[in-house]
């Protein structure tokens, strides 16, 4: 890790006193510096500065492993590597569901059902494995105020009516749901930090950011000079603190964003896009939204590019006609672009088979 | 010999002490002795020992450079680099387009950089070619192992073994059309658990762990020598944030390149990296550019651009030495990284000099 100190780098005593005098205390600052500028600060001859370096370098690098033993490591316990959604056809492409230990990103319009998926998604989470949940308690971050718990007990209750019983159960269920209402970005990074313990304490198995782009767009007005660099920063630690979490405990992020148009105007600019399943003029839309293919600004998922780059799964719900809404795998590392239709119900997300 | 003592790697304080006491060449240093040496300029016998080594062996060093040995200079003539050149293996990423602006591959020696908006398939090029780097020479592969350094936690192992098996396969359908001897032995060891145990994956969180493990990566190379790949995939991403200078960026992303040149030459190892795309605004309009700035653009030798034109994926050789610019379109399928639609095929009916690559079609391919 970046922040260690050097005498836990296994250097000597007098050494590490000899650079603290200049201000070198971790092994961050020992590495950024370049080899003459070690040898100034320790006095030691080029081939010493060397070694010091390959001393602190081995107190700081990651651990190897081959993919044999990945594997290996994942045939153990094939379970824990995906949360099905419940949605089956989505479920068999996605290889298994919702990855886990990585970040997944749900992008729409207003309205199309992303708070209704993620609560269906909490609901998942706390389901004993044997019926393909993960058994475990669930952060739900809430930017929005957009969580019912009533409509979490909804879509509980029709969704799984055998298994929820009772109200015994139900309340069981929502006890392991804890939700905070985080209005601002300096408390929803805060929020992130603070998830490293709360994980361990609670057994936490699933982490929902609803959402991410309500908060950042309210405090960060790109047009200001400035404020789009310290925006992409929030959002870089964010993510790379989201993937840290992610990757360590082995469970699924998902957060959700919101639709932008982007900056053309009124060409489409194929080199702006980020892929042609994010340019929803070109996938199937009509009726309620269909005012005209590829006329008009292209709309994008909002957050820009360096944050399209941190999600490793992109989900896009869509308007398909009044009552069908469309799901879109946009970006994902192991399914190719997909479209499937499903409706808001009682019961939260079912799909559709449309015959057209 | 007559090396000027300031040029000298000792420590500073000790070279401060030697100019002061007067001493201008490495050849008076060794006249003198160590003791005379430690009276002279006040320091202890062990230490005047030391530095007469190091003095002893840099100028070992240096009349075996002017001799034309090994060394950190090289010298030789354009004819014996060609000759090196054509010898030299190119890993084969499957998708004979690509292979072609490429000019056979992608290329032991250098630096290939990887640039393309997210989900475009940088990373399964990657895969791919931690994969293809492996495959036998008498299939016309370099036999390689690969290192995978991931900073944006994207290598997925199932995906690796998905692009592994379809490549244990594609080797054993050539073995079955030739039959040849060597080909089934190859193929006893080249194997889904032995290509992945093959893979050598390093997962950097932040850049100072990357800057650390390029700094063990020459000693890991020794150790394991038949290294011919070192992918670092996401380059840009732990630079890209949490970097108020950006002089301090542009030096630490300066040394990196020069410590993976040096990698590449010395180890015969292809070195790839993949960067992200970043938007530019213009005076009208917005387009992509890749990530870490104009600076960053000279360190790679290659450089393909991935991107999109509306559902085809399009690769485009943007800087090469030798090749010309153009652009291919690829597909990624289960099986990885391929064409758009199958090679043609090249069928000789005395099987003389086929291509170890290309098998003949006998079923459909999907």
């Amino acid at each position: 890790m970046a922040t260690k100190k050097l005498r836990r780098a296994k250097l000597s005593q007098e050494l590490c006193e000899r650079l603290s005098r200049y201000q070198i205390t971790t092994c961050q600052d020992f590495l950024c510096l370049s080899l003459l500028e070690l040898m100034k600060v320790t006095g030691e001859s080029y081939r010493n500065v060397q070694k010091l370096l390959r001393k602190v370098s081995l107190a700081c690098a990651p651990k190897m492993q081959t993919a044999y033993e990945m594997k290996v490591r994942r045939s153990i316990n094939p379970s824990a590597a995906f949360l099905p959604t419940s949605l089956h056809s989505l479920d068999k492409v996605l290889h298994g569901g919702i990855p886990c230990g990585s970040l997944t990103e749900l992008t729409s319009p207003p309205g199309c059902g992303k708070t209704q998926f993620c609560i269906t998604m909490s609901v998942l989470a706390t389901l004993p494995v044997s019926m393909g949940g993960l058994d475990g308690a669930v952060i739900y971050i809430d930017t929005e105020s957009a969580f019912s718990a009533e409509r979490l007990i909804e879509i509980a209750g029709n969704r799984f009516p055998t298994y929820f019983d009772s109200d015994e159960k139900l309340f069981c269920m929502t006890r392991s749901i804890h939700l905070y209402r985080e209005l601002t970005c300096d408390s929803v990074l805060k929020r992130i930090k603070s998830l490293e313990e709360e994980i361990i304490s609670k057994k936490i198995k699933l982490i929902i950011i609803d959402s991410v782009a309500s908060v950042v767009r309210k405090e960060f007005d790109t047009k200001l000079q400035g404020n789009l660099a310290e925006r992409s920063n929030f959002l870089a630690r964010g993510a790379s603190l989201l993937k840290y979490v992610a990757e360590e405990f082995s469970i699924p992020v998902i957060l959700t964003n919101q639709i932008t148009t982007s900056l053309s105007n009124g060409l489409a600019i194929p080199a702006d896009l980020v892929s042609p399943a994010h340019d929803l003029s070109l996938s199937e839309v009509t009726g309620a939204s269909g005012s005209g293919k590829k006329e008009s600004a292209c709309v994008t998922a909002a957050l820009g590019n360096t944050w399209s780059h941190s999600v490793n799964t992109r989900l896009i719900l869509q308007y398909h006609d009044l009552l069908t809404r469309q799901i879109v795998i946009a970006k994902s590392p192991v399914a190719p672009f997909s479209t499937f239709f499903y409706t808001v119900e009682k019961s939260g997300l079912v799909l559709q088979v449309i015959h057209s | 010999m007559q090396r000027d003592v300031g040029s000298l790697p000792l420590s500073p304080a000790l070279r401060a002490r030697l100019l002061a006491a007067g001493f201008q060449t490495a050849q008076e240093l060794l006249e003198t002795g160590p003791c005379g040496l430690s009276k002279e300029i006040g320091i202890s016998r062990e230490e005047a020992l030391e530095a007469l080594q190091v003095v002893r062996q840099e100028c070992a060093g240096d009349a075996a450079k002017t001799a034309g040995g090994s060394g950190s200079t090289r010298k030789c003539t354009a004819l014996e680099l060609l000759e090196e050149e054509q010898t030299q293996g190119f890993i084969i990423t499957f998708c004979s387009a690509l292979d072609n602006i490429l000019g056979g591959g992608v290329q032991l020696t250098k630096i290939t950089e990887i640039c393309g908006a997210p989900g475009v398939g940088k990373t399964q090029l990657c895969m791919q070619l931690a994969v293809d780097v492996q495959i036998p020479e008498c299939f016309g592969g370099v036999a390689g192992e690969a290192v995978f350094i991931d900073t944006e936690g994207s290598f997925m192992v199932d995906r690796a073994a998905d692009i592994a098996t379809a490549c244990v396969r594609h080797c054993q359908l050539i073995a079955e059309a030739h039959q040849e001897e060597d080909h089934l032995q190859a193929l006893e060891t080249f194997s889904l658990e032995s290509i992945l145990s093959h893979i050598y994956y390093f997962r950097c969180r932040d850049y100072i762990e990357l800057l650390a493990q390029v700094y063990l990566l020459p000693d890991f190379l020794s150790e394991h020598s038949k290294v011919r790949l070192v992918v670092i995939d996401g380059i840009a991403f732990p630079f890209r944030h949490d970097f108020e200078d950006l002089s301090l960026r542009t030096r630490l992303l300066n040394g990196l390149a020069q410590q993976l040149i040096i990698i590449a030459n010395d180890h015969k190892s292809a070195v790839v990296l993949t960067n992200q795309m970043t938007t530019r605004f213009g005076q009208n309009q917005s387009m992509l550019v890749p990530a870490l700035g104009e600076s960053w653009g000279h360190a790679a030798t290659v450089r393909l651009i991935f991107h999109w034109d509306n559902t085809q994926r399009l690769a485009t050789l943007y800087k090469s030495p030798s090749q010309k610019e153009s652009t291919i379109p690829y597909n990624i399928t289960p099986q990885g990284f391929r064409d758009v639609q199958p090679p043609p095929v090249t069928q000789n009916a005395e099987g003389t000099e086929m291509n170890p690559r290309k098998r003949p079609r006998r079923e459909e391919e999907k």
